[in-house]
């Protein structure tokens, strides 16, 4: 009895073996290299037909930059499993994590716009070498910020999973349903003032600064393609139309991003189910997957780092 | 085993690195033999078209069409012209003309054009071999590539410069994925601008052949 949450969440992790085995992430990712591929030429050319005053490209270009942002987010980078990650470990409402995922991506884009805003009309850089500055500097600082916030998953759901147990110790095993209304008669507990964490304090995401910070990580490191588009509209005169073109590359960015967060909060979702609201279970379990999410973030992090 | 082994850890390899995946600028080219008149192979005729999007990175690399009216001038083409055809000391230009599974090597571009048409540059020249090659009965092979993949050539066309001696035909067979290709160029797909394939070489496997056969 005492291990019935374990089931849903048993099931969860091999439904995810098993899709990780199955899908053809290889076929996957050359499809969405080769699509990459035509969407930055559609780009190029909408591009030109900007320079040569066609007021129809631009919605050609925004139209290219929107596709290309939803196939660049299935490809290598972009947070994905840093949100995907959040989104199991957090608990936040998919309306939340839809409205960070959002943020982030435009951001990233306002990022990007910003850089080439400074670069090329302050300093007259081109675009190498704001995608040099990119992948040496900005590129290492986000994946070590995304590191950071992984452990920071892990670390919470530690400190929660060690409350519950030292909380069970000392409930002696067996009455867990009851200490809610004898826990402090009965202990002189050694655990501080709190008898253990409640559902609230084992999630994540629900506060202004955890926001800030998953979505500083993301916007931090623009995308270069972004950064490409910026450098060749201003060549042209048409930094404008790079501006937006650029922010519907997030868009698109976002759109598949906010798959990967359904799934995450889908994922979390089944593994609770036939919990109750407030049960040990739940935070148990709302702990483990903590350290799952961030886990999964931070050695994702590091292999980006190392490799 | 192979496979379930590449299934297992490609998703790892495609969640991580930035950029874009191998190959990142496709070429399109035309390639042909020319011949001397003792009807030995004395030279090649190449053509590269690079993608809109590498034509587009070239303008602003080469700082092309400065004046932005759409059209390149004598300087943008001699920018070009710079970039492609000056090649470094062990430089082949991706181009390998194999005789009996040895390369024979050539010297630099001459002749050499730039072109932009239909919003695409392209680079036109003439690439003699070191010294002409007599191919009578011969397996010759005429293959464009980047050993690191950094480029892809499709070779669309054969382009004869001079005629065909008596005798030769010229055959073109494009490459062709197969089981190994294709985990191969999933694996390629994940590599970033920055990193390099760690199999030297690897291009080759994906190369078109131009078949020269002779008598």
């Amino acid at each position: 009895m005492r291990l019935n949450w374990i089931w849903p969440f048993a099931v969860v992790v091999v439904l995810a073996l098993v899709a990780w085995t199955v899908i053809p992430w290889g076929d996957l990712g050359q499809w969405a290299s080769m699509k990459q591929q035509e969407f930055q030429n559609a780009m190029a050319r909408a591009l030109h037909a900007i320079r040569r005053g066609d007021a129809q490209a631009l919605w050609l270009l925004c139209a290219a930059t929107a596709a290309y942002g939803v196939v660049h987010a299935i490809g290598p980078g972009h947070g994905k499993v840093l949100i995907g990650g959040a989104a199991f470990a957090s608990g936040a409402t998919f309306r939340r994590l839809a409205a960070l995922t959002l943020v982030s991506s435009l951001a990233q884009s306002l990022t990007a716009i910003l850089l080439i805003g400074v670069l090329v009309f302050g300093a007259r850089i081109g675009a190498r070498e704001a995608a040099d500055l990119t992948e040496t500097w900005l590129a290492p600082l986000s994946v070590a910020a995304m590191g950071a916030i992984g452990a920071l998953l892990v670390w919470r759901g530690l400190r929660s999973w060690g409350r519950l147990v030292t909380r069970a110790k000392t409930n002696h095993g067996g009455h867990h349903h009851h200490h809610h209304h004898h826990a402090h008669d009965d202990h002189t507990c050694g655990c501080g003032h709190a008898h253990g964490p409640s559902v609230q304090e084992v999630k994540s995401l629900e506060t202004f600064r955890d926001a800030a910070v998953l979505v500083g990580s993301i916007a931090i490191r623009p995308c270069t393609g972004a950064l490409f588009v910026l450098v060749i509209a201003a060549r042209f005169d048409a930094f404008a139309a790079g501006c937006l073109a650029v922010l519907t590359m997030g868009l698109g960015t976002a759109t598949f991003n906010l798959i990967v967060a359904g799934g995450g909060g889908m994922a979390r979702r089944l593994a609770l189910l036939g919990q109750g609201a407030d049960t040990d279970g739940v935070m148990r379990l709302s702990a483990l997957f903590h350290m799952i999410g961030g886990g999964l973030i931070l050695s994702f992090s590091l292999l980006a780092l190392l490799i | 085993m192979m496979r379930r082994l590449g299934s297992l850890l490609l998703p790892l390899l495609l969640l991580q690195g930035p950029a874009l995946a191998h190959p990142h600028i496709f070429v399109d080219a035309k390639a042909g033999f020319r011949f001397n008149d003792a009807g030995q192979v004395a030279g090649f005729r190449i053509s590269w078209t690079y993608d809109a999007f590498t034509t587009l990175f070239l303008f602003d690399v080469l700082d092309l069409d400065r004046d932005g009216d759409g059209a390149l001038d004598d300087a943008d083409y001699a920018a070009i012209l710079r970039g492609e055809t000056e090649w470094q000391e062990g430089y082949v230009g991706d181009i390998y003309f194999e005789v009996n599974d040895t390369v024979k090597p050539h010297l630099v571009p001459v002749d050499a054009e730039a072109l932009y048409r239909d919003e695409l540059i392209t680079i036109r020249f003439d690439l003699p071999l070191a010294t002409p090659v007599d191919v009578a009965g011969q397996d010759v092979v005429l293959r464009l590539y980047d050993p690191n993949y950094y480029y892809a050539y499709t070779v669309a066309e054969i382009t004869n410069a001079t005629h065909l001696p008596d005798g030769c035909a010229v055959d073109l067979v494009p490459f062709e994925p197969d089981a190994l290709t294709s985990d191969l160029l999933v694996a390629l797909g994940s590599l970033s601008r920055e990193e390099q394939p760690e199999q030297e070489g690897i291009g080759r496997m994906f190369s078109d052949e131009v078949i020269l056969k002779c008598g």
